[in-house]
């Protein structure tokens, strides 16, 4: 497990466990864990919180990564929060080869920037398009459709910030 | 070239053999692809209606069927293809992705394949069954048939 | 939209060669025959052979998880169908067992076992495309009739039991959509006993024909260790010799009590997938033929009237019945909040469903978990130094379904 310094909090979700830790942390904690035998990284991805009242968030985008030990079966998701604009967080690819993609996708559609990636550019948007589609104040898009319910929410924001 | 009795049956025969073997352009984007494969294998065989050549290369065939989404990275490439066609050409947009855009109303994805291209026969579905799109060639060809020398405007 | 590669680490075109010339930089794709689907592939070549290869993906981004936060729980099923557009049953089980998860409610047998059919049905028409597809490519044109065939009779079972062909919606939270009409049976069962016929024929094209032997054997190796730390799931980590298969290592549905083989191969190359491909396709048989001789009776939804309309007779009776009809048809359910990832094995491999739920009644966010994404990384691990010519072999034995990789 993780050194205890380094766990913010820790709990179960519908079987699923978690641990929090702080962004500046997040190589140490995944190193950790590596050593001990959780040498996969099953995916990484971001969680916009922006306007979600059902508890209060640390900050905006939240970053989760699970981790599975193959050996045991037992997966680990491991949390971090950050904020900022845009938001930085430190690279784990050179430890987790499948996470070289997932970042670019992280950073495409949520911008949130991998320091020291080897190549963060946008991987499934077009290279010139410019916001971050993910991202809960950027509009759904698409075609207005007269008399549909909620599609103006649609077009402006489905938060507004 | 006006009318006469030279031109309209002149015009039949071009029209018939024009219709009668219609070659696809490959272009599978997504799961209508799936569907489009089973059109040309055994059980609705393409290929009884002409179509039985399903190039790779846009520059040798004459119809080019969308089948699938098309994303905002594959439009200017679907444009280049559908340039690189020899006239005379017909476009069919298979499935509701490509007509309309489909369950997918938001950014990623153009909202029907008629904002880049002139398309000829619509394929409602998602996806389509293969005899759909079967139909939806043998309307073309009736097209085909009618046009005659007259390039199309 | 420029899709230029500026910015991007690649192309060494102008490298001195090996062979006394220069690295030239070719591009695979987007459209091109053989690549499974709209991938780019920006490759330098050292004559024939292969110095780097780029992936370039993107071109079948559909926004599917964004679509997904904007429509409700029940409504976002129908999305989940199209991103791994050859397995679609596979997909929606992923997300109704992680709604479930969070909803707290666990489906009666009878759901469980119609969904493990239509699981395994789903197994054999991807692969069936896979052969198919993959045969053609190299050269093995008749494959393709066989195996569409094939799969015309697994479409029939689907639109019998959903009225669909391919893109189901057939399972979602809370069970599965319709229970299994008697023709359905009555075709599953046919199926079960002709099938292992028809796998026999493909093997007596395929697996001892000298021609698919040498494109296969030896091209496109991907070593245990290499295949452990890139991620690899599904035949591509057991082509490695590696017997990790999420139906038996974190069983879900009730896989546990089915008696069926994981199909490993330790030659690590193409024709060590096919063979292990193959083997799955028997083994589904076997499951299917186990699923029906021994589906339980019951229900085929949970009893949660907040989850799941009532049936329509009770409406003429029970205002409740009413109330909840009308809330479950405007709003829908609310699902309380939480985070869980649930995931299962399709045709390619993990395919995994992220869900977080904020108390509403719409998804916050849903993350698929795409194998193909993950396979795809592989491909220039496999593919090094190898001809141009194998490439095709090997696009083909990562069988990457571009709609998963891109969503």
């Amino acid at each position: 497990m993780i050194r205890q310094d380094l766990i913010v909090e820790r709990g179960v979700s519908a079987g699923d466990e978690w641990v929090t830790v702080e962004s500046g942390s997040i190589r140490d904690a995944l190193a950790e864990l590596k050593n001990e035998g959780f040498r996969l990284l099953v995916f990484l991805t971001c969680v916009d919180h922006l306007v979600d009242g059902s508890r209060t968030w640390p900050a905006r985008f939240e970053l989760a990564y699970q981790l599975r030990n193959m050996e045991t079966r037992e997966e680990l998701r491991v949390r971090t929060f950050v904020d900022g604009d845009p938001p930085h967080v430190d690279s784990v690819h050179d430890m987790f080869p499948p996470a070289n993609w997932d970042e670019r996708e992280t950073y495409d559609l949520f911008g949130v920037v991998f320091n020291d990636h080897p190549d963060l550019t946008r991987i499934l948007m077009p290279d010139d398009w410019v916001g971050h589609p993910l991202r809960r104040d950027y509009p759904v898009g698409g075609e207005v459709v007269e008399f549909s319910e909620e599609h103006e929410r649609w077009q402006t924001a489905p938060d507004r910030a | 070239m006006g009318k006469n009795i030279l031109t309209t049956t002149l015009g039949k025969l071009v029209g018939w053999g024009r219709g009668n073997s219609v070659w696809p352009a490959q272009f599978g984007l997504a799961c209508c692809a799936i569907e489009m494969i089973h059109t040309a294998t055994a059980s609705v065989d393409i290929g009884r209606f002409g179509s039985e050549a399903m190039r790779a290369s846009p520059r040798q065939s004459d119809l080019m069927i969308v089948s699938g989404r098309v994303s905002q990275k594959m439009a200017p490439i679907l444009r280049t293809i559908y340039d690189q066609m020899p006239e005379p050409k017909w476009v069919i947009s298979m499935g509701a992705c490509a007509s309309t855009g489909g369950v997918f109303n938001n950014y990623a994805l153009l909202q029907g394949v008629d904002k880049i291209v002139p398309v000829d026969v619509y394929v409602p579905g998602c996806p389509p069954r293969p005899e759909d799109l079967l139909n939806a060639l043998m309307i073309l060809q009736e097209r085909i048939k009618a046009q005659g020398i007259l390039p199309r405007t | 939209m420029a899709t230029s590669t500026e910015g991007m680490s690649i192309t060494r075109t102008g490298e001195a060669g090996a062979f006394g010339g220069e690295l030239l930089t070719v591009n695979f794709g987007p459209h091109h025959p053989s690549t499974h689907g709209v991938l780019r592939l920006i490759v330098d070549l050292d004559g024939e052979q292969i110095r780097s290869i780029k992936p370039v993906i993107g071109y079948l981004h559909t926004g599917i998880e964004k679509q997904a936060e904007a429509l409700r729980w029940q409504q976002a099923v129908v999305v989940t169908d199209r991103h791994d557009y050859l397995s679609p049953p596979i997909n929606n089980l992923a997300y109704a067992l992680a709604v479930e998860k969070l909803m707290g409610v666990e489906v009666p047998p009878r759901a469980q076992a119609l969904r493990v059919i239509m699981s395994e049905l789903t197994r054999i028409s991807s692969h069936l495309v896979w052969l198919g597809t993959s045969g053609i490519e190299l050269g093995a044109m008749s494959i393709l009739m066989y195996c569409f065939r094939e799969r015309d009779t697994v479409l029939a079972m689907n639109e019998e039991i959903s009225g669909f062909r391919m893109h189901t919606s057939y399972i979602r939270p809370g069970g599965v959509m319709a229970d299994a009409t008697p023709r359905f049976l009555e075709m599953l069962d046919r199926f079960t006993r002709e099938m292992p016929l028809h796998i026999d024929e493909y093997e007596e094209l395929l697996t001892m024909n000298p021609i698919w032997r040498a494109r296969t054997i030896g091209i496109g190796r991907l070593s245990p260790e290499d295949a452990r730390v890139l991620g690899a799931s599904g035949p591509m980590i057991r082509g490695s010799g590696i017997p990790w298969d999420l139906r038996k290592t974190r069983p879900y549905s009730g896989y546990e009590s089915y008696d069926f083989e994981v199909a490993t191969s330790d030659a690590c190359d193409c024709y060590g997938r096919y063979l292990i491909r193959i083997k799955e396709m028997r083994e589904a048989v076997k499951i299917l033929r186990q699923a029906l001789d021994r589906l339980p009776d019951g229900p085929v939804n949970v009893d949660d009237r907040k989850m799941l309309p009532p049936p329509r007779e009770e409406l003429e009776t029970s205002m409740e019945a009413v109330i909840h009809h009308f809330k479950l048809f405007t709003e829908g359910y609310s699902v309380p909040p939480g985070d869980v990832y649930v995931a299962v094995e399709s045709g390619r491999g993990e395919n995994g469903c992220y869900v977080v739920s904020d108390g509403t009644h719409k998804p916050r966010r849903v993350k698929f978990r795409s194998a193909s994404f993950v396979n795809l990384q592989a491909l220039e691990r496999m593919a090094l130094n190898h001809m141009i010519a194998d490439m095709v072999a090997i696009i083909g034995t990562a069988d990457t379904v571009l709609g998963d990789v891109d969503r």
